[in-house]
């Protein structure tokens, strides 16, 4: 920009410049030419006279001047001239000047030279006596005098080339250091030259503009990033080289991945099932597989994102599916479970049934069969009746009314009707502690408790005790049952809650154990929304809490 | 838009890593054959050793190309050497956790996996093996210093190993030939750290231009 214009105005100057120099010239020319005539003319008028007074030879002192003076008669002959011999010289009737001065009294005529390179003037005057009188003089041709003044002009033009140069410097740089000055950030506050205006104005109304966008593409952006941190979902999106371009804080969290470098996503993960994914996606086609990491289970879903019919990327998200993949299993352990349950007490049944079915047996042996089958029919029935109740507390809102419940009392009606059970062995059942209201569902509570120290007399060795203790504080009550059984190895203490788990499973069936009585009470406590506490010492004794916030 | 060269290397990165997870799976493939017995593995070492040698070929290939149409210099030309040599330690793994599968099965038979150290072996062995790639991956030098330090370790397993067995031997309990099998095994876990040893080194070499060696 600041040599274009820096040309254009040395160039302006410079044209300006000779121009002005060729015209000057030209005027001056004129103008000397003039002058000569004009002297020539008075000149000629003063020898006139002197002619006239002294005659012929009056021309003769004029002789090795640089004027030369001729004088003619009417007729063209030459009587005597300065320069040249009178008698060599032709007729000068025909020279334009003479002519005219015969005509009028005067004339004049320029002409050139051979060469050009001289010009000459001449001023022919009719004196009294008819005789023609002219004054000529010669001059240097313009070509001549230019040349002749060629090394003035030379000095004088680069002198001007000089100056030129520096002004245009300077006039060009004091144009543009405003314009770099202008102060874009608002176009609208510069008064620097008039003539911006127009496009400062354009400019602020553009910048405006930008600045409407950037807001809203940050905006965009924020709104991205919010809804993509706050997913739970891990969330990754890579070019078609595969290279990461975005990410957010779950698919690290999900991925267990401290901090990320720049470059490729297998970078997070390049277990066959992640590499599989995105080789898959990136090819064009929708993709989905499972990866384990540690013990958890993740679904990878990802999608492909195209651009002009090209893959330009793709966006993978990460889902934990652990919790699914685990309900899943339990879900499946359960029905096996519980058809193996269920099937053992029917076996039993079908196979006694078929035999007393073929007859030949003894009447005594019938009874002793039907009390067997008797027995396993019970069995069944609460096996089945278990399952209802924890298939009814599964599905929370299966319509139970909440109301305040006494702990106390309800425990004192639970442990009275096991007091006959508990007698044969000889074990004792205190309910010790005071009054404590909570809200819940009385029947769930009861069956809560029912369980709790039916286990706590089964588990129990022969002349044992068994504690139900019921105490409240300031917002929660406390329900503990006690006893002196057998006890919980630690290793097993986490999985006594799992459905049909039984630390022994042949001392279960002996006392009628169901696999259930504990998973009851896990979920009717999950309905409650109570904490559970186990104590336990193998060969000692248990004690399983339940805190219940107050009603 | 990059250039061709970017996007090739960036194409040479990916392929590396997904060789070296190709390697991860095949050792640790193998160790659970030898450990849990687990037999369906045999088939997933097999099948990865046999990917890692497409893999090796792939990638040697685009070395090449690279090396002839791009001549790269300089910290260029040190990455794509680098990967020329890895990828020959990494095939060789493939080979070694494919040879531990081939006899994996008769070593478990005698039993003695149990009473010898090879487990802790193969543990070492394959956490060599996750460093050297992680590091390659992350591009750590630290964590490649470590895979070197680390290799003590397996050597040290392999000699625990190896008088475990003559004494095994001596006392005629076992199976003499699972006592061989063994002790070939733990060669190859010993041999697959000095390549996992040497993964290491030419990360260190790619990164920094120098051997970890000459800093001894």
């Amino acid at each position: 920009m600041n040599s274009k214009i820096f040309r254009s105005n040395f160039i302006t100057s410079l044209l300006v410049l000779i121009v002005t120099i060729i015209l000057i010239f030209g005027v001056l020319f004129e103008y000397f030419e003039n002058q000569l005539t004009n002297e020539l003319k008075s000149e000629a008028t003063y020898i006139s006279h002197a002619l006239e007074n002294e005659g012929e030879e009056y021309i003769d002192n004029f002789k090795n001047e640089k004027k030369r003076i001729t004088l003619i008669d009417k007729n063209g002959v030459v009587l005597a001239d300065t320069s040249a011999n009178e008698d060599e010289l032709d007729n000068h009737s025909d020279r334009d000047e003479v002519k005219e001065a015969m005509k009028d009294g005067s004339g004049t005529s320029v002409r050139y030279s051979n060469t050009l390179m001289e010009k000459t003037i001449y001023y022919a005057v009719r004196l009294d006596n008819g005789n023609i009188l002219r004054v000529s003089t010669t001059q240097q041709s313009i070509i001549v005098i230019l040349l002749g003044l060629i090394y003035p002009i030379i000095i004088i033009l680069v002198i001007a080339l000089i100056i030129t140069l520096i002004l245009s410097y300077r006039v060009s740089k004091s144009i543009i250091n405003p314009i770099n000055a202008l102060d874009l950030e608002h176009p609208e506050n510069n008064d620097t030259y008039e003539e911006l205006t127009p496009l400062l104005k354009k400019i602020s109304a553009q910048k405006r503009h930008i600045n409407e966008q950037i807001r809203t593409a940050e905006q965009k952006q924020e709104e991205f990033r919010l809804i993509t941190e706050n997913m739970t979902e891990g969330f990754l999106v890579i070019d078609n080289q595969a290279n990461l371009l975005t990410y957010n804080s779950a698919a690290l969290k999900l991925l267990d991945i401290t901090d990320v470098q720049e470059g490729t996503v297998l970078m997070l993960n390049r277990t066959k099932g992640f590499r599989d994914t995105v080789h898959r996606v990136l090819t064009g086609e929708h993709s989905e597989s499972t990866i384990n990491i540690d013990d958890k289970h993740y679904n990878l879903i990802a999608n492909p994102v195209y651009e002009n019919d090209r893959v330009i990327g793709a966006v993978i998200v990460i889902l934990d599916v652990t919790e699914y993949t685990n309900r899943e299993k339990m879900r499946s352990e359960f029905t096996s479970n519980v058809s193996h349950e269920l099937k053992s007490p029917l076996t039993s049944i079908s196979g006694f049934a078929e035999i007393m079915m073929a007859g030949d047996v003894p009447g005594e042996t019938v009874v002793d069969f039907s009390k067997t089958i008797y027995k396993e029919a019970q069995r069944l029935i609460s096996l089945v009746s278990d399952i209802i109740k924890i298939s009814e507390l599964d599905e929370k809102n299966s319509g139970f009314e909440q109301e305040p419940v006494e702990l106390f009392e309800l425990s004192k009606s639970v442990t009275e009707r096991m007091k006959p059970v508990a007698e044969k062995r000889n074990i004792t059942l205190n309910v010790l502690g005071g009054t404590a209201k909570v809200m819940g569902v009385s029947k769930i509570l009861e069956e809560m408790i029912e369980n709790l120290v039916d286990n706590a007399v089964k588990y129990n060795k022969d002349n044992g005790t068994v504690d139900v203790i019921v105490t409240s504080s300031d917002n929660t009550c406390e329900l503990v049952v006690r006893d002196t059984g057998i006890g919980i190895p630690q290793s097993e203490q986490s999985r006594v809650f799992e459905r049909f788990y039984c630390v022994d499973k042949s001392h279960s069936k002996l006392v009628g154990g169901t696999g259930l009585g504990l998973s009851i009470v896990k979920h009717g406590a999950m309905f409650h929304g109570a904490q559970i506490k186990l104590e336990s010492t193998e060969g000692k004794g248990t004690s399983i809490s339940l805190i219940f916030n107050k009603a | 838009m990059r250039n061709r060269f970017d996007e090739q290397l960036n194409n040479l990165n990916n392929e590396l890593i997904t060789m070296g997870a190709l390697c991860e799976e095949a050792i640790s493939a193998a160790v659970k054959l030898l450990i849990e017995n687990d037999h369906v593995m045999k088939e997933n070492v097999l099948e990865s050793d046999k990917q890692i040698d497409q893999k090796e070929r792939d990638i040697e290939n685009l070395c090449m190309k690279l090396l002839m149409q791009q001549q790269p210099v300089a910290s260029d030309l040190r990455t794509i050497s680098s990967a020329l040599k890895m990828i020959s330690d990494m095939e060789r793994i493939g080979d070694q956790a494919s040879d531990i599968a081939e006899i994996a099965e008769y070593a478990y038979g005698s039993g003695m996996q149990s009473e010898i150290h090879i487990a802790d072996m193969a543990r070492a062995t394959i956490r060599m093996v996750t460093d050297s790639i992680e590091s390659f991956v992350k591009k750590d030098t630290e964590l490649a210093y470590t895979v070197i330090e680390h290799d003590n370790i397996v050597d040290e397993l392999f000699d625990k190993v190896r008088s475990e067995l003559i004494s095994a031997i001596e006392s005629k309990t076992a199976n003499a030939e699972a006592l061989i099998d063994l002790i070939m095994i733990a060669k190859y876990f010993e041999r697959i750290g000095d390549h996992a040893e040497n993964i290491a080194e030419w990360v260190i070499y790619s990164i920094t231009g120098k051997h970890a060696k000459d800093d001894e």
